[in-house]
C-alpha cells in the first residue's frame, strides 16, 4: 500500500500540467473558472487542440490512435485539465460512442467515424432517453423499421445534451417487440441533417437549453450505420454505460469547485464566519473521501486485484458534492445570488452587478442547474437500487 | 499509488482473524465484560501473536512494522470487538521506541522487548477533568530535585478514563513539569497510585487514576511532539477498528433483513429499508478510504499527518453513527436487546466515536486547518 504515485506517474503529471497551461485558452479557462457560459465554438476549439494532440479519445487504446494509457493515467490526465480549468470533454463521441464501435462497429464504421471523433470535429449527440423513460432506458419506443434495404425510423428522443449542436447522434431504437423490453433493441448512428429530424430546445430552470427534444418523422437511415447486430443493441449501449466507470464521479472538478467555494466565501466575507466555515470544511472532508474512493477504484483497475464494483456509490457521491457545492457558493453570495442578469453570465460584460460582485451573477443559475446530477445518468434512486441489490442479494 | 495488500499483510490479516473468529466468540467477549472489561489471558494471547510487538523495532524485541499492519490488525480486532486495549500498546510502544531522549537507556532496554512479549501493558494516561479532547491541557505536575537527585522525579495529579487503569502494569503520563509539558512512564504499583477501576460503555474498562508523589521516570522533557504523534496513531487505529466493527455491523444486517419476515415477506424486499442498506454501504467505504488515508498518512511530518487525522475521524465519526444507528433501527426491537450481538456492535460505534476526538471536534480541526486547495495529496 502506497498513496504516493510513482515517480513515472508524477512525471507524467507534471508533462500533462505543462502542456495544458500552453495549450488551454486563457479566455476559455476564465469562463471555466468562474463559470461564466460556454459557446460551442469554446467545447470545439478545446476539442480541437486535443484532437490534433492525440488527446481527445484520451482513453482510447493505440490500435485505435488513442494514446494507450491506463487508468492512473487518464485520471491524472482527467485532473490536470480540470485544474487548469479546461471545460468537460463533451463525452458523446469521444468517451460514449467511439469505445462502442471500437468493440462492435466493423472495420468499415471504425474508418468512417473515428477519425471525426478523434478530431473534435464531429459534434455528436446521445440518444437514449425518450418521453416517459426516465431511469427505465430499456423502454425503448422510437422504432426504426427495415425497408428496401433502409432503416425508416419514427420516434422521438429527449433531453438531448447540447442536441441543437449535434452532426451525429447515436441512438437506441426499437427493431423488435418480442420477448424483453431488452431484447428487439437496436444500436444506431443517424446523420442529423438527415430529412425528417427536427431539434427543439428545452429551456432549462436555468434559463439555458443545455438539452432538447429530438423528433424522427420517417427518416431514412442507410443499413451500414446500424451497429452490430439488430436487437442487440442493448448490450452495447450496457457496454458504454459500464465504460469510464471513476469519471462519473467528477472528483477532479469538484476540487477545483471547492477551491472557488473558499475564494468566493472569503470575498462575501462567510469564511470567518464559524458556521459556514465548518459547512465548507465538512465538503473538504467528502471531497477527500471521494478522492480516496476513487483512487481504490483506480488501483484495483491498474493491479487487476480486489476489483472494485462501486460506481453507484461514485455517482451517488458525486452528484451529491457537486449540489452541495454549488449550494454553498449561492448561500455565501446570499441576496446578491438573486439577480438575474443574462449578460452578466456573459464573458466580458462591463455592467454594474447589484452589489458589486460579478462573480456573484451565475451562483444561482449553476445551484439550479445542479440539481440534475442526482437525476441523470440513472437518478440516486436507481444507484440505491444497483447498490442494494450487490449488497442484499 | 496503490492500495493492494502484500501477502505478508494478507497473512497476518489471516492470523488475526483466526483468531478472532474461533478465540473471541460473542460468548467469551460477555463473560470477560462480565468480569471487568478486561482479560490479562486474552491479551497474553493477542501477544502470542506478535501483535503487541507490532510497532516496536527488531531491536527491542518487537516486529517493526507500520501503519499499514497496524491497520489490517486494527480492522481484524474491530471485528471482534476486542476489549483488550491493543491502540494502547501501539501509542506506548512509538513513544517508549521513538520519543524518548531522556529516559535512560536501561529504561528502554528494560520495557519495550517486555512490551513487544505482552509481559507488561503500559496504557496512555493523558485525559484529565475539563479537558475534553484538548492535549495541552494538563494540571499533573511532576518535580525533582536537581541538586540533589535530577532523575528521582515525583508525579501528582489525576487521569481519567485511563483504559483498563487498574489491570495494566504501567501508564505513560503527561505531565507538567519546569513549564512544559514532559512525558514520564510511572508503573501502577509505584508507590501513591490509587486507581478506581469502572466499566465502560462498551463493555471494557477505564479506571480513575490518582498520583500522589509517585516515583516517576522521565521519558521526554519535551513530551507535546511525542504526545501528538501518539495520539494520532490512536486515531489511525480507532479508524480502522471503527471500519472492522462495521463490516460486521453491515454483515449481521444484512443477514437479519434476508432472514426477519414481515407481512409474509423479507424484509429486505421493502425498497425503504433497502436504500438505508445502500447509504451504509456509503458511509462504510467512505470510512474504509479514509481509514487507508489515515495509515498511509501516518508517517508524514507533524503537521500534514494530523491535518489527515482529522479528517479521517471526521469521518469515521460520521459514518460510525450513521451505521450503528442504522443498523439497530432496521433490527427492530430486537437490535435494543442486550442479548443480541447488534447493540454491542452499536455501543461500540459510539465509543470509538468518542475515543480520541468526536465528530464535532475534528471537524472543528478540520476547519482551522483548511487551506486554499485541498485533496488527498494538499
Amino acid at each position: 500500500m502506497d498513496l504516493a504515485f510513482t515517480p513515472e506517474e508524477q512525471t507524467f503529471r507534471e508533462d500533462i500540467r505543462a502542456w495544458v497551461k500552453t495549450s488551454l485558452p486563457k479566455d476559455i479557462a476564465h469562463k471555466v473558472h468562474n463559470a461564466l457560459r460556454l459557446s460551442r465554438d469554446d467545447h470545439q476549439r478545446w476539442a480541437k487542440i486535443l484532437g490534433k494532440k492525440g488527446w481527445l479519445g484520451h482513453g482510447w487504446p493505440k490500435e485505435f490512435g488513442g494514446p494507450g494509457w491506463n487508468a492512473i493515467q487518464k485520471h491524472l490526465f482527467e485532473e490536470e485539465c480540470a485544474l487548469a480549468g479546461a471545460p468537460r470533454v463533451i463525452p458523446f463521441g469521444p468517451v460514449m460512442v467511439a469505445p462502442v464501435i471500437m468493440a462492435f462497429g466493423n472495420a468499415e464504421q471504425q474508418q468512417r467515424f473515428l477519425p471525426g471523433i478523434a478530431s473534435g470535429e464531429v459534434w455528436w449527440s446521445q440518444g437514449y432517453s425518450e418521453p416517459g423513460s426516465g431511469s427505465d432506458l430499456a423502454s425503448v419506443k422510437c422504432k426504426a423499421e427495415k425497408q428496401d434495404g433502409k432503416y425508416i425510423v419514427n420516434g422521438q428522443k429527449t433531453w438531448t445534451t447540447l442536441g441543437q449542436y449535434g452532426e451525429w447522434i447515436f441512438c437506441l431504437v426499437r427493431t423488435s417487440n418480442e420477448g424483453k423490453p431488452q431484447t428487439g433493441i437496436s444500436f444506431l448512428l443517424i446523420d442529423m441533417t438527415s430529412r425528417g429530424i427536427t431539434v427543439r430546445p428545452i429551456k432549462l430552470l436555468d434559463g439555458e437549453s443545455e438539452v432538447n427534444e429530438v423528433w424522427f418523422d420517417n427518416v431514412e437511415v442507410p443499413i451500414q450505420n446500424l451497429i452490430g447486430e439488430e436487437n442487440k443493441g442493448w448490450t452495447y449501449a450496457k457496454h458504454l454505460l459500464s465504460h469510464e466507470r471513476t469519471n462519473i464521479a467528477d472528483v477532479n472538478r469538484a476540487k477545483r469547485e471547492l477551491e472557488r467555494l473558499k475564494r468566493i466565501a472569503k470575498t462575501k466575507g462567510v469564511y470567518d464566519d464559524p458556521r459556514f466555515k465548518d459547512e465548507i470544511a465538512k465538503l473538504e472532508v467528502d471531497v477527500v473521501a471521494l478522492e480516496m474512493l476513487v483512487l481504490r477504484v483506480l488501483s484495483a483497475a491498474k493491479s487487476g486485484k480486489n476489483s472494485l464494483d462501486i460506481a453507484g456509490l461514485l455517482k451517488i457521491r458525486g452528484s451529491e458534492i457537486q449540489q452541495r457545492y454549488s449550494e454553498l457558493m449561492m448561500l455565501a453570495a446570499g441576496p446578491f445570488s438573486l439577480p438575474l442578469i443574462e449578460e452578466a453570465m456573459e464573458a466580458g460584460w462591463q455592467g454594474d452587478f447589484p452589489g458589486g460582485e460579478l462573480s456573484d451573477a451565475p451562483l444561482a443559475g449553476t445551484y439550479f442547474n445542479m440539481r440534475k446530477t442526482t437525476i441523470y445518468g440513472g437518478s440516486n434512486e436507481v444507484q440505491r437500487n444497483i447498490v442494494s441489490q450487490f449488497v442484499l442479494g | 499509488m496503490d492500495f493492494d495488500f502484500t501477502d505478508d499483510q494478507e497473512q497476518l490479516r489471516d492470523a488475526v482473524r483466526k483468531w478472532v473468529d474461533k478465540g473471541y466468540t460473542f460468548e467469551r467477549r460477555k463473560n470477560i465484560t462480565k468480569d471487568g472489561g478486561f482479560s490479562r489471558t486474552a491479551y497474553a494471547e493477542l501477544a502470542d501473536l506478535g501483535l503487541a510487538g507490532l510497532y516496536i523495532p527488531e531491536a527491542d524485541g518487537g516486529l517493526g512494522m507500520g501503519p499499514v499492519e497496524g491497520m489490517v490488525v486494527m480492522e481484524e480486532l474491530g471485528r471482534g470487538m476486542v476489549l483488550e486495549p491493543m491502540t494502547h500498546t501501539l501509542m506506548a510502544g512509538t513513544v517508549l521506541a521513538g520519543y524518548a531522549p531522556d529516559a535512560p537507556n536501561l529504561v528502554k532496554a528494560a520495557w519495550l522487548p517486555k512490551i513487544a512479549s505482552g509481559e507488561r501493558l503500559v496504557v496512555l494516561a493523558h485525559l484529565e477533568r475539563g479537558a475534553r479532547y484538548g492535549l495541552t491541557h494538563c494540571n499533573a505536575t511532576a518535580s525533582s530535585n536537581t541538586a540533589t537527585a535530577p532523575d528521582l522525579w515525583a508525579l501528582s495529579g489525576t487521569k481519567s478514563i485511563v483504559v483498563a487503569g487498574d489491570r495494566v502494569d504501567a501508564f505513560i503520563v503527561p505531565a507538567m513539569a519546569g513549564g512544559r509539558l514532559a512525558l514520564f512512564l510511572v508503573e501502577r504499583e509505584a508507590a501513591g497510585v490509587t486507581t478506581t477501576g469502572y466499566g465502560t460503555q462498551d463493555g471494557a474498562r477505564a479506571a480513575e487514576v490518582r498520583f500522589d508523589n509517585t516515583p516517576a521516570t522521565l521519558i521526554t522533557k519535551d513530551g507535546s511532539i511525542g504526545l501528538a504523534h501518539a495520539i494520532d496513531i490512536g486515531i489511525a487505529a480507532t479508524c480502522a477498528e471503527g471500519v472492522g466493527v462495521m463490516d460486521k455491523t453491515m454483515a449481521v444486517t444484512v443477514e437479519y433483513m434476508n432472514t426477519r419476515k414481515q407481512f409474509g415477506v423479507a424484509i429486505s424486499s421493502f425498497q425503504a429499508l433497502r436504500h438505508r442498506v445502500a447509504d451504509m454501504k456509503m458511509q462504510l467505504e467512505l470510512a474504509r478510504s479514509m481509514s487507508y488515508y489515515a495509515a498511509l498518512k501516518l508517517n508524514a511530518p507533524a503537521q500534514e499527518r494530523s491535518a489527515a487525522m482529522a479528517r479521517a475521524k471526521y469521518q469515521l465519526g460520521v459514518s460510525m453513527r450513521f451505521v450503528g444507528q442504522q443498523a439497530v433501527q432496521l433490527h427492530g426491537g430486537i437490535g435494543v436487546t442486550d442479548e443480541y450481538i447488534v447493540s454491542h456492535y452499536f455501543k461500540k460505534l459510539t465509543q470509538l466515536e468518542m475515543t480520541f476526538g468526536d465528530t464535532l471536534h475534528h471537524l472543528g480541526e478540520v476547519s482551522a486547518r483548511m487551506q486554499d486547495t485541498a485533496g488527498v495529496f494538499a
